[in-house]
């Protein structure tokens, strides 16, 4: 198997598990959507072992390169999600105070909690990939 | 920073892909190396150099002006 018809048959699966979780989401049925989810992944780690597509230094500063571009937008994102759904409630505006639109509070807290974990998470693997490479500075 | 790739794999008569699999990439890398949007790791402009047997400067010529740009 050739890379372009990997690439189609990854379109396929693709396609095939969203059309799963849409399913399982219609049916309410977690089940579904994990079986359906589970499946697409094995299914594409059994064919990218079998068919051998070469991850080539390239690929990999790609995949680096949109890592860091996704974290750089999404954190700040979240982050100010999370302030803009909190502010409100913290103002005591009118909305609020009846206990209405509680849940805009708890997304809010959701929100923040994400861009902590976002934050932490970016900062232990920059530790570790740090010291992995050298830069740990105990050297003369 | 320049380089003689596509030269070199005239010289050898290699296709892309070819060349590409000696060196263990894929065609795409090598096309973007030829276009000069990529710059290989070291590690990748040796396994080119000893393929056609010839020293890494020979294949890529470094050139200072907006080379700091070209990360």
């Amino acid at each position: 198997m050739d890379r372009k018809k990997y690439k189609k048959l990854r379109v396929v699966v693709t396609f095939f598990v969203g059309a799963i979780v849409t399913l399982a989401v219609v049916r309410n049925s977690y089940l579904l959507a994990t079986a359906g989810v589970l499946t697409g992944m094995v299914f594409m780690i059994l064919v990218r072992a079998k068919a051998k597509i070469r991850t080539d230094e390239r690929e990999k500063t790609i995949q680096e390169k949109a890592a860091n571009l996704t974290y750089a937008i999404f954190a700040p994102t979240l982050g100010i999600g999370a302030f803009l759904l909190l502010l409100p409630s913290k103002g005591g505006i009118s909305v609020f105070r009846n206990g209405e639109w509680l849940y805009i509070e708890s997304l809010g807290m959701v929100f923040a909690y994400l861009t902590l974990f976002l934050i932490v998470v970016y900062a232990i693997s920059y530790n570790f990939l740090n010291r992995k490479y050298g830069g740990g500075g105990s050297e003369e | 920073m320049k380089n003689k790739l596509k030269v070199y794999r005239a010289m050898h008569s290699l296709t892309q892909e070819q060349l590409a699999d000696k060196i263990g990439v894929t065609r795409q890398t090598i096309i973007a190396i030829e276009s000069d949007k990529y710059l290989p790791s070291l590690g990748l402009a040796f396994k080119m150099a000893k393929l056609f047997k010839v020293a890494i400067e020979d294949i890529f010529i470094y050139e200072k002006k907006g080379a700091e740009d070209e990360d």
